[in-house]
């Protein structure tokens, strides 16, 4: 683990309902504490460049955002990463102006393009590097560090996956370059970091370990585990001991949550084998910008985020 | 506070039921669960998921990437109380699968099955063209469902953020297939000028995107599947069909977060105007069901230090446990006062019991569907 503000890409990543979004948050908001220009990207479906009201935003407590990057916090912009404007802006890099306003204009390849292969996908890819990559007017980088929500499908290494991918399938040709460019930032530790969060539970723990083989797989490098939601484990090893000579198995009023909090235990020990130390984030009843401040100052206490 | 009776209902009536839902909610082991209860009841059950998550995959001993529908082992079926004439199997679907099966099905003869199968693109176009999990996963669904092998298929969808990507998709992707556009792809010449003008726009656009090397493939594989697209877009028809049908309905998985709320409630009105059926919501991991008679415990006389410090947390624990079961009790009622009159809002308990053992679906079947 360790300088996961310092790297320029922190994928955030793990499977649906462990708190993803928050984490994120917490990461935007600690970012910018430390008087980093910092953008959080969403990945989001294709609904064109609308203002959303997004689940990150509402983590954040800021204002909607749209496919063109804007202030949403002090010192934070927000962009959602939309498959339409990245290969918009793809287009308009790799072809003459001429042809891409007949591509962009003609119906049949507005279509091809939504659904053919792989274009989507390189749309996400390029907007990204294409943000990575921003200047300001003094030739200093616009972004230190882009915080990107990842999407929660299956296995949670979809974008991850991208650039390898794209090579497999398109060596040649602008996508073969941008998914090499693409590879080339994502397999840097300098560069990217990804934080996987999950649950301390079984399923999402075996899930996890999993995750972080597939991201071993496709040389994308960890920055951090982050356990979310524990559940207060209220007993010391003697009040436990007394407890379970006098309960001798039987169930009442609080057990339920105590064989929880239990459970939590055991999933966290599962988590012991990966390489990289596991932060806990304890379980809070706060929601919104509350909770990510909360989740903020959690990480910052256990030396996560320096 | 569960509706136990009308699940059972639905698990005895309808031929299909499609389990939506966000990520994270529980979905796969809902569907699960609510298949071993649908054997329980003597039908014949298919359990249908994509990628769930390996230790879930273990415990219905389904393997990776099998290429059928398989049956569970006895043992596991005795461990869950399925005796004949119910049965449960289980398939993790396959997109590639379930597209060879197609295209062998739809090929004018097996030399141009072969052809599809062996250009470089089909080996990717599953991973590759967006919305193409969700497409398979109702192309398995309408030809399971013809066989005659199964009473009940219950359909996990894919994981994706928002419950409706998988209405939406095939749509989508039906819209890619149309010939029409994909005409424009291919390198034989129209016949009218100005689509050869169009045509040549396209290929000088996406030779330079792609590639030429790639570009050249994908008109191959469109060239020997163009015939396939008519008859996949019929399929989607059908599918449609049997969906909107009354063998069918929908169930939304949710829990008691806010979030999961908006998303239930702007699921029903979007499958109301798409005319689709939907009995109502499975509310999962709720504590409404575990409230406790008894408030506390009593200390016994004779308790030394340890046992009474403990005690005392556990009557705090107590103490939450109520506060958690009245929130989801009237957030279920909440979904319940919003529900149209005879859909269901059933409540899965949090099970401490692990989930990803057979036993442990067991138990949830048995706290969604009623029996011992």
């Amino acid at each position: 683990m360790g300088n996961l503000l310092g790297r320029r890409m922190l994928l955030v990543t793990g499977k649906g309902g462990v708190g993803k979004t928050t984490v994120a948050a917490a990461l935007v908001l600690a970012a910018a504490a430390d008087r980093r220009r910092v953008l959080c990207a969403e990945v989001w479906g294709d609904t064109g460049g609308a203002p959303h009201d997004t689940p990150l935003m509402r983590a954040l407590g800021a204002a909607r955002v749209s496919d063109v990057p804007s202030e949403v916090l002090p010192g934070v912009h927000g962009v959602l990463l939309t498959p339409t404007q990245g290969h918009k802006q793809f287009l308009h890099q790799v072809l003459p102006r001429l042809l891409v306003d007949a591509a962009l204009h003609a119906p049949a390849i507005r279509r091809f393009l939504a659904a053919a292969p792989a274009i989507p996908e390189m749309g996400l890819m390029y907007q990204l590097l294409d943000l990575l990559r921003r200047q300001d007017r003094e030739g200093r980088r616009m972004y230190d560090l882009c915080v990107v929500d990842a999407p929660a499908t299956g296995h949670a290494l979809a974008l991850a996956q991208i650039p390898a991918m794209l090579l497999e399938v398109i060596p040649h040709g602008r996508i073969g370059a941008t998914a090499r460019e693409g590879l080339g930032v994502l397999t840097d530790p300098a560069s990217t970091g990804a934080v996987v969060v999950t649950l301390p539970e079984a399923l999402p723990v075996s899930e996890t370990l999993e995750l972080c083989r597939g991201l071993a797989d496709h040389r994308i490098p960890l920055g951090a585990v982050i356990a979310n939601r524990i559940p207060e484990d209220p007993l010391n090893p003697s009040q436990r001991a007394a407890l379970e000579g006098f309960l001798k198995g039987r169930s009442g009023p609080g057990t339920r949550l105590l064989a929880r909090a239990e459970a939590a235990g055991a999933a966290l020990r599962g988590l012991s084998t990966l390489a990289v130390p596991v932060a806990r984030v304890n379980e809070e009843a706060a929601v919104g910008a509350a909770l990510a401040r909360r989740v903020q100052s959690a990480l910052a206490v256990q030396g996560v985020l320096a | 506070m569960s509706t136990p009776g009308t699940l059972r209902q639905l698990l005895l009536e309808r031929r299909v039921i499609v389990c939506c839902g966000a990520g994270g909610v529980g979905k796969t082991t809902t569907a699960a669960a609510l298949g071993v209860a649908g054997a329980r009841l003597g039908r014949r059950v298919l359990v249908l998921t994509i990628d769930p998550a390996r230790r879930l995959a273990q415990a219905l001993g389904i393997r990776e990437n099998g290429p059928a529908p398989a049956p569970l082992a006895a043992d596991l079926l005795a461990a869950v109380g399925v005796t004949p004439p119910g049965e449960l199997h289980a398939w993790m679907l396959n997109p590639r699968v379930v597209f060879e099966n197609l295209v062998a099905r739809l090929s004018p003869n097996p030399e141009v099955a072969r052809r599809v199968v062996s250009t470089a693109l089909f080996g990717h176009l599953t991973r590759l063209v967006a919305g193409m999990q969700e497409y398979t996963a109702a192309e398995a669904l309408f030809e399971l469902s013809q066989s005659g092998k199964y009473d009940l298929i219950i359909l996990d969808t894919p994981p994706s953020r928002n419950a409706l990507d998988f209405l939406e998709a095939p749509g989508r992707l039906s819209r890619f297939l149309d010939e029409r556009i994909l005409m424009l792809f291919l390198p034989e010449r129209p016949r009218f000028i100005l689509l050869r003008k169009a045509a040549q726009r396209v290929s000088d656009v996406l030779g330079r995107v792609f590639g030429d090397a790639f570009f050249r493939e994908m008109q191959d594989f469109l060239q020997v599947a163009k015939g396939l697209f008519a008859p996949m877009r019929q399929h989607a028809d059908d599918v449609r069909r049997l969906l909107a049908s009354q063998e069918a309905t929908f169930l939304l998985i949710t829990t008691s977060e806010a979030a999961a709320l908006n998303e239930a409630r702007f699921f029903r009105a979007k499958l109301q105007t798409l005319k689709l059926p939907f009995s109502g919501f499975v509310l999962n991991r709720s504590w409404a069901v575990s409230a406790q008679a008894a408030a506390t415990w009593e200390v016994p006389l004779d308790a030394p230090a340890a046992l009474k410090s403990a005690l005392e947390k556990l009557d705090n624990l107590a103490t939450t446990e109520r506060a958690w079961a009245q929130r989801d009790r009237a957030f279920l009622q909440e979904l319940q006062a919003e529900l149209a009159p005879g859909a269901l809002a059933a409540a899965a308990p949090y099970l401490v019991e692990s989930l990803d053992e057979v036993k442990g679906l067991g138990q949830l079947a048995v706290a969604l569907v009623g029996g011992a």
